[in-house]
């Protein structure tokens, strides 16, 4: 069996480099030249009942013409880009390139393609998404349909390079739609020339590697109340910087063995001989678990891409706030991370987002373990699942019995039945189903 | 990408010129470019281009019906409902059905394109082509999901490619019209994505150069073509058509070593009525020479050749014997898988019981029947009828009464005498009359001879002797045409009429009928009886053959019988397509669809616009202050000072009023404001003596303004 998906995993970088030389070599014009081609090819056969085949026969002489005209395309380039550091998913990422011909000679009527780095992946990786594909669709249901292009990274746009001078300077305004999160590289750029009818392009390639981080997908969120209460922060001040009531002196008291020196009163130890401390107020403030799903075997699960954005969208909220933000998530190992209050602002926390890669070799324990190791310091956690299945609910029922405040987020298929809330049910306000293709609406409503 | 200036023009002119339809391409080609002179534009909603394109599409398949139920050449639109030559056209060839359709592709999809051209729009959305599009959209919009964009697009250079395609599809003459033509709307279309890195002098060398490699391919393809298709086609036609019965002669399997394989695939079925057992023999041919270096029979006399049966006048009953009493009947489908040298339709020769008279329900172009009883039949692939038979008088000639060398009834090759002299002397076969010399032979068969289908080496001969020879004398194991030729030849020689006659032995039953396959093939012996003037079968191959054929079954026999079912059914529907009133039931459902549609495109809008006028009449009914009188007032004064858009109405009367002229004015104008304000946006609205005073002073007003004759 694997020795057939195996030449399947061929068939597919076979085609994918085909289709992916044929829309870069080929301009519009000339794939419609091929397409006509290909048609007048079969249809032309019989030349008794159809002339067809003196079409078939000028569109070869014109695509042989093309292809031959692009032995003659010598130039030298340098290209330097103002890259930003983030883009976001989904959003237009638009950055100047500046280009440089090294030649002597005038260079009209070139295009830029960007070079972006083999997204392929390796067979294990594509195995483990055609069989994911193949538990989420079902063969002959009409309802789902196979996601086209699940391991592109992003989308470029050809650039117009203005005309360039003998050994002159331009700049090119190049547009990228990055499709998913993650690091976006560039190993280099491709000038494209047409021939004379426009309908095939000789490349120059040159190397050039540059990387931006493209962020997750976020989302507006109303103003949320997260559940849970002030809590007493052991790291105290240290973690608290200089917001909230962080320094506040209560009363002096006898020293105590394990007392911090700096907090030694030693005015008052000359004055009564004894080593007498300061006492300041307990360090209270938000803190919230936001606990991420990550557990499923499809490497490219769009499930833990809307849950990554759901993350996203609350991590940008809660930090703008006063409050601490955990961030639990098991990748390949378990994670945590924290930010707000001084220790990290919301782009570090996207940062990690946008590289939290899928768990398929751990169970959902891993997560528990980590979740109730850090649930005596946390307000509340939000809880995002990507399943709402038994595991799932038991850590929920273990995390009330502990009686921290859950808010649970169940990130579901589109048209899937919407889960029972289980455990929750007795708080349907803090547990949400957000269906994938409508979580935008569905955050925008929450009240 | 819109198409350059005239492009669809020419390109029209060119495919009417092409395809023999020049006045409509003409007309297309006026009516397409005329849009570049008249201003006037249709504001198409999304709906209104679906259904446009739905009329397209639907007309296509209409068309499609059409050019495949009748094979005329495009344009010919009168052919279809003409009973025996619609059928004949619906089952003929599908390669002119194909370019007849495609032909007419231009004219299927001009309303579309002319939509979009007079369309202010000048795109059209996927969402109107694409059905899929549309469903996804619906979906998305039915779920709330966000819906996905889809982009508009510009038809006229896929319209442009259909013309040019269609233009092609015509029968090559050895014209060059089309290659020239060609080339310039080609070059044409091309002409705007040319690079501006090269000069116009490179471009047109390069398309030059271009059009000289097309024009030397365009013949070098043609020789080729030419060369592919000279070579053995005989070899090529015999791999794609298979074995048929061949009427003028039958090529023996004599004297061939190793087993004779003949496949069980099934090439006859047969249905008896009302339970009856279904007759022994289906014979195709009967030959009358043999040819024993050959070891090939012939059917006789060239000189009598086929002979043409005149259907009667419902054209599926033909009369093979007039006059003729048949008592049985058996409904017979086989396939033709000749072809005719002729018209290229398939022909071949029907199985027919012994004793047919009469067939009936016979869709064939065609039927004739030669002196050795076979009966050739022209017409679509599978062929189903009633054959009516009964004992007596068959349709074979009978026998001439010389015994000339001539008369091929009664000729032996010399070289296969002696043998047949040896085995009727040693066997004593000649009886008292005829009746027990046609038992002793059949007893001499049955007695001393076996039935195989192996001919081993050890059978060879060392000297000249001739396989009939060494069968009689020595193997005396053999398969039917080794019985059967044998029987003839030995019959002759004791001066006994006798035929070789080939077909198929029915026995086996499958469902409610019968099947014959093609190991089922058979040879026998057809042997004239002198008392009752008739030809009879004689068959001396021993009982056992069916045993040992059915021993041949592979294993996948019953999955090769249920595609032969399939393909069976499939072929049938085809026949009741071209032989029942289907594709005209089809076409005309199709033809008030199309109006339909065609009505809701001419009138869907003008009734829209009616309906939008009956609810701003609603409107004005019922919206609050819209019946205020100052409007009156607003329009007349609009006419001197007129009120831009968007002006809020105080500000405007503001502004009029700086115009000495309506000093006078000032009070009640302001006054006429603050009520119809009231009217217009109060809750509490006016009371009756307020909307009185509201209107008597827009009166007053309205006569003042109308005064002023310039402000």
């Amino acid at each position: 069996m694997n020795s057939i998906f195996k030449l399947f995993y061929r068939v597919y970088r076979t085609g994918t480099v085909l289709l992916h030389w044929s829309r870069r070599r080929f301009t519009p014009a000339g794939l419609c030249v091929v397409g006509g081609f290909i048609v007048t090819s079969s249809v032309g056969a019989d030349i008794e009942n159809t002339v067809i085949y003196q079409t078939f026969t000028l569109l070869s002489g014109l695509l042989i013409l093309a292809a031959a005209f692009s032995w003659f395309f010598r130039g030298k380039f340098s290209i330097t880009r103002s890259l930003p550091r983030f883009g976001t998913a989904g959003q237009p990422l638009r950055y100047r390139v500046a280009v440089k011909n090294l030649t002597a000679r005038p260079q009209n009527g070139l295009a830029l393609l960007e070079n972006l780095h083999d997204p392929r992946p390796a067979f294990q990786e594509w195995l483990a998404f055609q069989n994911a594909e193949a538990r989420r669709t079902p063969s002959f249901r009409v309802g789902k349909r196979r996601r086209s292009h699940p391991f592109r990274l992003a989308t470029v746009k050809d650039a117009a390079v203005p005309p360039l001078p003998p050994r002159g300077e331009a700049e090119a305004h190049v547009e990228l739609l990055p499709l998913r999160r993650g690091i976006l590289r560039f190993t280099g750029a491709t000038f494209a020339r047409p021939d004379p009818f426009g309908l095939f392009r000789s490349f120059v390639t040159l190397t050039a590697m540059q990387t931006v981080l493209i962020l997750p997908k976020r989302y507006p969120l109303p103003p949320i109340a997260l559940p849970g209460a002030m809590k007493y922060q052991e790291g105290g001040v240290a973690l608290a910087a200089n917001i909230g009531r962080s320094e506040e002196f209560v009363s002096l008291r006898d020293y105590r063995r394990g007392d911090p020196v700096r907090h030694i009163h030693w005015r008052s130890w000359a004055k009564t001989g004894k080593p007498i401390v300061k006492e300041f107020e307990d360090e209270f403030f938000v803190r919230h678990a936001l606990v991420l799903d990550t557990f499923t075997d499809d490497p490219r699960s769009e499930l833990l891409e809307e849950a990554v954005s759901v993350a996203a969208s609350f991590a940008c909220t809660v930090l703008t706030q006063e409050s601490l933000l955990d961030l639990l998530f098991v990748g390949a190992q378990s994670y945590c991370f924290t930010a707000g209050r001084g220790l990290g602002q919301a782009d570090r926390m996207l940062e990690i987002l946008a590289s939290v890669r899928p768990c398929g070799d751990k169970s959902f324990q891993t997560l528990e373990n980590l979740v109730l190791k850090h649930v005596a310091v946390v307000s509340g956690c939000v809880c995002i699942f990507m399943d709402w299945d038994e595991a799932r609910q038991n850590f929920v029922k273990k995390l009330r019995a502990l009686d921290v405040p859950v808010l649970v987020l169940v990130v579901t298929e589109f048209g899937e039945k919407i889960p029972d809330a289980g455990p929750m049910r007795d708080e349907p306000e803090n547990f949400k189903v957000l269906e994938m293709g409508r979580i935008e609406e569905q955050l925008a409503r929450w009240k | 990408m819109k198409t350059p200036p005239f492009l669809l023009g020419a390109t029209l002119l060119f495919w009417g010129w092409q395809s023999d339809l020049l006045v409509a391409g003409a007309i297309m080609a006026v009516i397409l470019e005329s849009a570049r002179f008249v201003s006037v534009r249709w504001d198409f909603s999304e709906t209104e281009i679906r259904r446009i394109w739905n009329f397209c599409t639907l007309l296509s398949f209409t068309m499609a019906v059409y050019a495949f139920t009748s094979s005329e050449e495009g344009g010919n639109f009168m052919g279809l409902f003409q009973g025996a030559a619609a059928f004949h056209n619906a089952t003929v060839t599908t390669v002119r059905t194909a370019t007849a359709f495609l032909r007419w592709l231009p004219l299927i999809f001009f309303l579309g394109v002319a939509a979009q051209v007079f369309s202010v729009r000048d795109t059209m959305p996927l969402t109107a082509v694409s059905l899929w599009l549309r469903r996804r959209r619906n979906r998305e919009i039915k779920s709330g999901k966000k819906i996905t964009p889809v982009r508009d697009v510009n038809i006229t250079y896929p319209y442009f490619m259909v013309c040019l395609f269609s233009a092609g599809i015509h029968a090559n003459e050895g014209s060059e019209s089309f290659f020239w033509g060609q080339c310039v709307l080609i070059i044409w279309a091309l002409a705007p994505f040319r690079s501006r890195r090269f000069g116009a002098g490179a471009w047109a060398l390069a398309v030059a150069v271009a059009v000289g490699i097309a024009f030397l391919s365009q013949r070098g393809v043609r020789e080729l073509q030419r060369a592919i298709e000279g070579y053995n086609a005989q070899w090529m036609a015999r791999f794609f058509h298979g074995p048929t019965t061949d009427p003028k002669q039958s090529m023996t399997a004599m004297g061939q070593i190793g087993r004779l394989k003949l496949s069980g695939k099934i090439v006859i079925r047969l249905w008896t009525e009302n339970g009856e057992s279904p007759p022994t023999y289906l014979r195709e041919a009967s030959y009358r020479g043999y040819n024993g270096a050959r070891r090939s029979w012939f059917a006789g006399n060239p000189q009598r050749d086929f002979e043409s049966v005149i259907a009667e006048t419902n054209q599926t009953t033909f009369v093979l014997l007039p006059g003729k009493t048949n008592n049985a009947s058996a409904k017979i489908a086989c396939y033709l898988i000749g072809r005719s040298s002729e018209s290229g339709n398939p022909s071949g020769l029907l199985p027919l019981p012994t004793g047919s008279g009469r067939l009936e329900n016979l869709n064939a172009y065609g039927l004739q029947k030669n002196p050795e009883g076979a009966v050739l039949a022209e017409g679509p692939g599978l062929v189903i009828f009633d054959a009516l038979y009964g004992p007596g008088a068959t349709i074979d000639s009978p026998p001439e009464n010389n015994f000339s060398t001539t008369n091929f009834d009664f000729s032996v090759p010399t070289n296969e005498i002696p043998a047949l002299d040896r085995v009727i002397s040693e066997n004593q076969l000649l009886g008292r009359n005829e009746q027990q010399t046609l038992q002793n032979v059949y007893g001499f068969f049955q007695g001393k001879f076996t039935y195989s289908l192996w001919q081993g080496r050890d059978k060879l001969s060392r000297s000249n002797e001739t396989a009939l020879t060494r069968f009689l004398l020595f193997s005396r194991s053999g398969h039917c045409e080794y019985f059967a030729t044998a029987t003839v030849l030995l019959l002759r020689e004791l001066k006994i009429p006798a035929r070789y006659a080939v077909g198929y032995a029915v026995h086996e039953k499958s469902g409610k009928g019968y099947v014959a396959r093609q190991r089922d093939a058979h040879s026998w012996c057809l042997v004239w009886n002198e008392k009752t003037k008739i030809w009879e079968d004689f068959d001396t191959t021993p009982g056992s053959w069916i045993e040992m054929e059915g021993k041949r079954a592979s294993l996948w026999e019953r999955f090769s019988d249920f595609l032969s079912w399939i393909g069976f059914e499939i072929s049938k529907l085809k026949i009741l397509w071209g032989q029942g009133k289907l594709r005209e039931y089809i076409f005309w459902s199709l033809i008030p669809i199309l109006i339909f549609l065609l009505y809701q495109i001419i009138f869907g809008q003008g009734r829209k616009r009616r309906q939008m006028r009956q609810n701003k009449n609603a409107e004005v009914f019922f919206w609050p202050g819209l019946d205020s009188e100052f409007y009156e007032l607003e329009k007349k004064l609009a006419k001197h000072i007129p009120r831009q858009p968007g002006e809020p109405l105080s500000n405007w009367i503001e502004r009029a009023l700086t115009h000495t002229a309506l000093t006078d004015l000032r009070t009640p104008l302001n006054e006429l404001l603050r009520l119809h304000y009231r009217h217009r946006f109060d809750p509490a609205g006016l009371d009756a003596q307020e909307r009185k005073h509201l209107t008597s002073e827009v009166r007053n007003c309205l006569a003042k303004v109308s005064r002023l004759s310039k402000l």
